[in-house]
């Protein structure tokens, strides 16, 4: 995929992304209020979600995934860089209904349904409110109606909306918070790791339905996970974070058949299956570090058994091999040496 | 096969509520041998964690075992006494929990944790306690200065390997795990995991592995048992579940997986949610969630009978089991 090519003040065409973050970058600052150290949780990402399109965001906890999508959804500011929505910069959303407008665009599904449903109103409180709010064209009873629509598309029966939020199971709930997102009719749904709190005969369902949201429905989804297996089951698209860095990003089959940075192949070599035994296991037992205060250089080569003296110089940016962007220097060397071998001097 | 280690026999266990006592485990039996790694699968409120509190004697009131024996040692661990339990839990069997982060002691060193469990059972000299502790933490794999830290100073994958170290202090004969492994990432999980297999391999120990990952359990495992709603849906070697399982509940929870290999197929899972064990469903518990649901399931309560070498709560197979015998 080709990097935006359009300049920052283009407006929406047909090439243009659904969203578009440039240079995203946020940072948390540590300790009191004079101190100097901050955490760098997402660093220079560029991403980009089309319509219709699945993208998994995936990493490790700590990697800054879940960051990405409270600034997609507008909970945090970024420190830097822009977030394009159908071409429109978010910070140039300052009035009441714009901000409404966007988030009748996009909206978020949490991790926790057992927290996230408010415990004393019935489920369908949170869904008609986001009808009121978001398309108060709806008469009361189409309101009704509508609700009913949504929990239908979400695989629960219509009765589950008179229900309490502790009447149901977990699998359920997670169903109305997508019932909810989707009650804004959404263009883009945030899904922070949708599923994994949910038993594992649930998940398939939950993420069989995100599939069928983008082929029925027409919505764009970004599904954060770190399980691998299930963003190549529903995705299009893959990201793979690392220490706040973007480090791979392509086709989901390009991406999982032939991993290029040395922490996608790390983390595809953790997975387990069901039906290999004894399988070769990374001696690896690291965690993504802490990125306070970083200095310039690939935040994965501590761990990296490729590394190489540039890698603690330079950071790598993502450079496209074939399909995909890679952001490792070795990865990328070989890579031109393989298409190019009479270029080594 | 030798002797088994620990012999569970018809455990039942029941939570006593106001209106209805609701049966957690249900008519389980196992047993596990000595060096055995044994695999616990199921999905959450299936009781396998009630289970593993049954069998280490942990559990609690409004829980309580109603029926059945835990044989430990030759001793039935559900009438000892609580002074003959605490001098035999750490030093014959030890539990590691499934969030560490809860399970240690906020408020402790590390090293100051180890040191109480170890004078609980007469450990004697600081030197001995430094040694020993020093020891365990090489074991895992964590650098012994880590004796000093507290537990928010580690990260996820080392409390749970402290946890480890901690459940190794006596080298117990029996180490039960609640999914250790399941509020760590993918990276860190496998290395635990790694890690503990060769604990294992090399010290001995039998493990009781409590998980609902199914993964998990088919690369570390000997054998397997499947529960559903209380009770054992299926239990055999590992190979073989993998291999052939046989209840619709098994099958279904393999079909739950999706691969980061081979061909992209769709997957169905497993509709419907697990039911209430206060309002158990009459004959077999799956029946409403089952694919291969038969009229008979409906009434009739399935036994385990026995398949070549698995053990399966299935109707499907009664008649099978029948001609066997």
């Amino acid at each position: 995929m080709a990097q935006p090519r359009d300049s920052p003040d283009s407006t929406a065409s047909s090439a243009e992304p659904l969203l578009r973050a440039v240079d995203l970058t946020r940072h948390f600052r540590l300790g009191g209020l004079f101190s100097k150290h901050s955490l760098h949780a997402v660093d220079d990402l560029n991403l980009n979600i089309r319509e219709r399109e699945i993208v998994a965001l995936v990493g490790e906890s700590g990697s800054g995934k879940s960051t990405v999508a409270r600034l997609l959804a507008r909970i945090y500011k970024p420190t830097r860089g822009e977030i394009y929505y159908r071409g429109r910069s978010l910070r140039s959303l300052r009035s009441r209904k714009d901000q409404l407008w966007y988030r009748g665009e996009v909206a978020l599904v949490l991790q926790d349904p057992f927290s996230s449903l408010h415990p004393v109103f019935h489920v369908s409180h949170g869904v008609t409110r986001n009808l009121a709010l978001h398309r108060a064209e709806l008469k009361r009873n189409e309101r009704r109606r509508e609700a009913e629509r949504v929990c239908e598309t979400v695989g629960l029966s219509p009765k589950m909306l008179s229900r309490f939020p502790y009447e149901m199971s977990g699998g359920e709930r997670q169903r109305i918070g997508f019932a909810q997102a989707l009650a804004v009719a959404p263009k883009l749904i945030l899904a922070d790791e949708p599923v994994s709190m949910l038993d594992v005969s649930i998940r398939i369902g939950i993420l069989n339905m995100m599939a069928g949201l983008r082929d029925r429905e027409g919505v764009s989804l970004l599904y954060i996970t770190h399980d691998l297996a299930s963003a190549r089951y529903v995705a299009d698209r893959v990201v793979v974070m690392y220490a706040g860095h973007l480090v791979e990003e392509g086709p989901t089959e390009t991406v999982l058949s032939s991993p290029k940075h040395p922490y996608t192949q790390l983390l595809l070599s953790a997975v387990a299956e069901p039906s290999e035994k004894d399988a070769e296991i990374a001696a690896d037992s690291g965690e993504p570090p802490r990125v306070i205060d970083p200095t310039e250089g690939c935040r994965f080569r501590w761990r990296c058994p490729h590394a190489i003296e540039k890698c603690a110089q330079v950071t790598p940016r993502p450079t496209p091999i074939g399909e995909a962007q890679v952001a490792c220097h070795v990865a990328v060397a070989e890579a031109q040496r393989a298409s190019n071998p009479a270029s080594i001097s | 096969m030798a002797d088994p280690l620990l012999e569970v026999d018809d455990l039942a266990v029941e939570y006593l509520t106001g209106n209805a006592n609701v049966r957690a485990v249900n008519g389980v039996s196992f047993t596990v041998g000595p060096g055995e790694f044994l695999g616990i699968v199921g999905e959450s409120g299936c009781g396998k964690s009630t289970l593993l509190f049954a069998v280490a004697q942990l559990l609690s009131p409004p829980g309580e075992v109603v029926g059945g024996k835990v044989m430990f040692h030759g001793r039935n661990m559900v009438r000892l006494s609580r002074g003959e339990l605490q001098s035999m839990r750490w030093r014959d069997y030890s539990i590691v929990m499934q969030s560490a982060m809860n399970a240690l002691n906020p408020m402790k060193s590390i090293g100051a944790q180890f040191k109480d469990t170890l004078q609980a059972h007469g450990a004697t000299s600081n030197d001995d306690v430094r040694q020993r502790s020093t020891e365990v933490m090489n074991l895992v794999g964590i650098d012994p200065a880590h004796l000093h830290s507290y537990p928010h100073q580690l990260s996820g994958g080392m409390r749970q390997r402290a946890m480890i170290a901690m459940a190794l202090l006596f080298t117990p004969q029996l180490v039960i795990m609640d999914e250790p492994t399941s509020a760590l990432d993918v990276v860190a999980q496998q290395s635990l995991m790694t890690k503990i297999k060769d604990l294992q391999r090399s010290l001995g120990f039998a493990v009781i592995f409590v998980t609902h990952d199914m993964s998990v359990v088919s690369r570390y495992s000997d054998r397997v048992l499947v529960m559903y709603a209380g009770e054992i849906a299926e239990a055999a070697r590992t190979a073989e579940v993998f291999e052939r399982p046989l209840h619709p509940y098994t099958r279904g929870l393999m079909n739950a997986f999706p691969s980061v290999r081979g061909p992209r197929r769709d997957l169905v899972g497993i509709p419907g949610s697990p039911p209430d064990l206060a309002r158990p469903p009459s004959g077999c518990r799956f029946h409403p969630r089952c694919p291969d649901v038969m009229p008979a399931c409906l009434s009739n309560e399935p036994d385990l009978y026995r398949v070549g070498d698995t053990d399966v709560r299935c109707l499907l197979y009664a008649e099978q089991a029948k001609e066997a015998v």
